[in-house]
């Protein structure tokens, strides 16, 4: 039997609705609709719904007739629900109109000003945050040095973790590189007559600025999500509480280790860039009739260990950064699963900023 | 009054209803080439509570899986109102999924939407009704699962047992027949425990739902349970299937005695070492 409803004049000058057929999720649309219809149609009038010819009824025709009865009338126009199954009535009787009565809550949507005020806000707010976490990472190192809890052991377990896994990445990024800046160059360079200066670009540019740089952004997308995962998993499996209880300082017992660790690995791996790169700006130099020899012994002449300990000091720089986001970030995951997936690209994009930034810093404090 | 409806349905019904809603055949099944059952069989009749249980590693979760089309069997057939689920194919599947509402262990609600938006979202997938008789439908449903003052939070703010309740309200929202929870009273309070017993025992006798629980909550299985179906991880078979109570009081069966009886395993010494 197919859902149906008719509308009939009652003999009390009402009006008679018959509600026949299954009412479920599927087919209640139609009747639900025109049963409001024939009440809003019938403001003074009463209303006999007689569920006498109703076929099956699940939770959606359960709220369609308590959405029949529920609505405020006159007392002359009352609607009334008869022939009702016992289990339905007995249903009914459950839902007080009252509880439905206050209206949903909407979502508050955000405007794009105030989205970016927030966004603005927050990064702000973080940052003092990421200055508090670092103080309180600096007392963790002076309670370390006396506890002696920081072991070797995880620095290097966690170091050779991060770093041996980033060399083969490191190297391509590296030698590509130096293979790009100093095609580029060189083809502007030919035009001058000047492309033995293309070496001066490669040196300054590997060591000073893309070794430390490119290799901290690698870093950023590897370690520092992987701290900020391995950390906010951690608080998400309550291991954190548990450190807590033994008396253990997760900063100290988990946070320093990843400090030292990304401190010690990151100026490594962009000294290895540091070489790779050169190499692959003097592979290319040779289709510019610049030989290996003439490259290395212009280089010698081009940059100074200034250049090269700057670029190694910027990467220890860089190196204690993402570890800290990613710390950071992972101390502060919420609830849930879902917040580690947060936790973990926020790690990520807030190293790479600041990285670029501290970057910026160093550029203008040591021109 | 008038006459007689079909929503009255219970596991005393007439032979009409007798008919099974959920039928596994011979099922084989397991995961990663682990055998967890090698030859399953057994019926769920409409309108009655089928706990299906078994201690730790038993493959309950696993069967549900099988019974819900999320895991394919090995071998063997399940038969969904009648038509096979292993057979058909993903349109005709879809279709059969449909008409089983589902509870996961943790409530698996959707963490970007908040507890009425979940439970609305199949009504707004798969009905035409205006967004007013959703929620009122939505709110319906949650109020009876004690869930209506958490209608505006997301997942993340839920405890476990709120998880599993709006888990279930969002089952039920499509009027699905058939619902099968997993394990929801496992980390309840003992009088949510209850409550959501007498919520289930209601929503049987007054829609005609037919339910099929995997729990290992005694107390629960005795209160709703018409039948239990219990695994055997050892011998991988259903070593029983009858009435709680029965198995309870009348098994003979040393291992449905010894669950049923919260009896610990044997110590090494008691065998005679």
């Amino acid at each position: 039997m197919k859902p149906a409803l008719t509308v009939t004049p009652s003999a009390t000058d009402g009006v008679r609705i018959v509600i026949e057929g299954p009412i479920t999720a599927r087919t209640a649309a139609p009747i639900w609709q025109a049963a409001i219809a024939t009440l809003a149609g019938n403001p003074g009038r009463s209303v006999v719904i007689d569920a006498s010819r109703l076929g099956h009824v699940d939770n959606v025709g359960l709220a369609m007739l308590f959405d029949l009865v529920r609505r405020e009338r006159s007392p002359e126009a009352k609607v009334e629900l008869v022939a009702l199954a016992p289990s339905l009535a007995s249903l009914l009787r459950l839902y007080n109109p009252r509880d439905f009565v206050a209206s949903v809550p909407t979502r508050k949507h955000v405007g794009v000003l105030e989205e970016i005020g927030e966004a603005t806000a927050r990064r702000l707010r973080y940052l003092r945050d990421l200055f508090e976490f670092l103080g309180s990472c600096a007392h963790a190192v002076r309670r370390a040095h006396r506890h002696g809890f920081v072991g070797l052991d995880d620095v290097l377990d966690i170091a050779t973790e991060t770093g041996a896994n980033a060399v083969p990445i490191v190297l391509l990024m590296g030698f590509l590189m130096g293979v790009i800046i100093a095609f580029e160059v060189g083809l502007v360079a030919r035009q001058f007559g000047a492309v033995i200066f293309v070496v001066n670009g490669v040196g300054i540019a590997m060591l000073r600025e893309l070794g430390p740089l490119m290799t901290a952004i690698v870093l950023a997308g590897r370690t520092g999500a992987a701290f900020a995962a391995q950390i906010g998993t951690q608080k998400v499996n309550e291991e954190l509480s548990a450190l807590a209880t033994f008396g253990l300082d997760p900063v100290e017992f988990l946070v320093l280790p990843r400090l030292m660790a990304g401190i010690l690995v990151l100026p490594l791996l962009a000294a290895l860039a540091d070489v790779v790169g050169l190499f692959g700006g003097a592979l290319v130099m040779t289709s510019f009739d610049v030989g290996f020899l003439q490259f290395y012994t212009h280089l010698l002449g081009a940059v100074t260990a200034a250049d090269l300990a700057l670029g190694i000091g910027k990467a220890a720089v860089f190196g204690l950064t993402i570890a800290a986001v990613g710390c950071h970030h992972g101390l502060e995951t919420g609830p849930g699963a879902t917040s580690v997936g947060l936790s973990t690209t926020s790690a990520v994009v807030t190293s790479i900023v600041l990285v670029v930034v501290i970057d910026g810093l160093f550029a203008v404090f040591t021109s | 009054m008038g006459r007689a409806m079909a929503i009255s349905g219970s596991a005393t019904a007439s032979t009409a209803s007798l008919q099974p809603v959920i039928s596994v055949r011979h099922l084989r099944m397991g995961y990663g080439g682990r055998v967890l059952l090698s030859d399953a069989s057994f019926d769920v009749i409409r309108g009655e509570i089928v706990v299906i249980l078994g201690g730790s590693g038993s493959g309950k979760s696993s069967l549900m899986k099988n019974i819900i089309g999320l895991y394919q069997p090995m071998a063997g057939d399940i038969l969904i109102d009648g038509v096979s689920l292993v057979r058909a194919n993903a349109d005709e599947r879809a279709v059969l999924q449909r008409k089983l509402g589902v509870m996961y262990q943790s409530g698996a609600l959707f963490g970007s939407l908040n507890v009425l938006e979940n439970v609305r979202f199949p009504l707004d997938r798969f009905t035409r009704l205006s967004l007013e008789e959703k929620n009122l439908s939505a709110r319906m449903l949650l109020h009876t699962l004690e869930m209506a003052p958490a209608e505006a939070l997301m997942p993340a703010e839920l405890s476990g047992g709120m998880l599993k309740r709006a888990g279930i309200a969002r089952a039920m929202a499509l009027g699905s027949e058939i619902l099968l929870l997993d394990e929801p009273s496992a980390g309840l309070d003992p009088i949510t425990a209850a409550n959501l017993d007498r919520t289930i025992l209601s929503l049987r006798s007054n829609l005609g739902i037919t339910f099929v629980i995997v729990t290992h909550e005694l107390q629960s299985i005795l209160a709703i349970g018409d039948r239990a179906v219990m695994l055997d991880p050892v011998s991988r078979a259903i070593i029983a299937n009858d009435s709680p109570t029965v198995l309870r009081d009348h098994s003979t069966d040393a291992r449905v005695h010894q669950f049923f009886n919260r009896q610990p395993d044997a110590l090494r010494s008691d065998r005679g070492h």
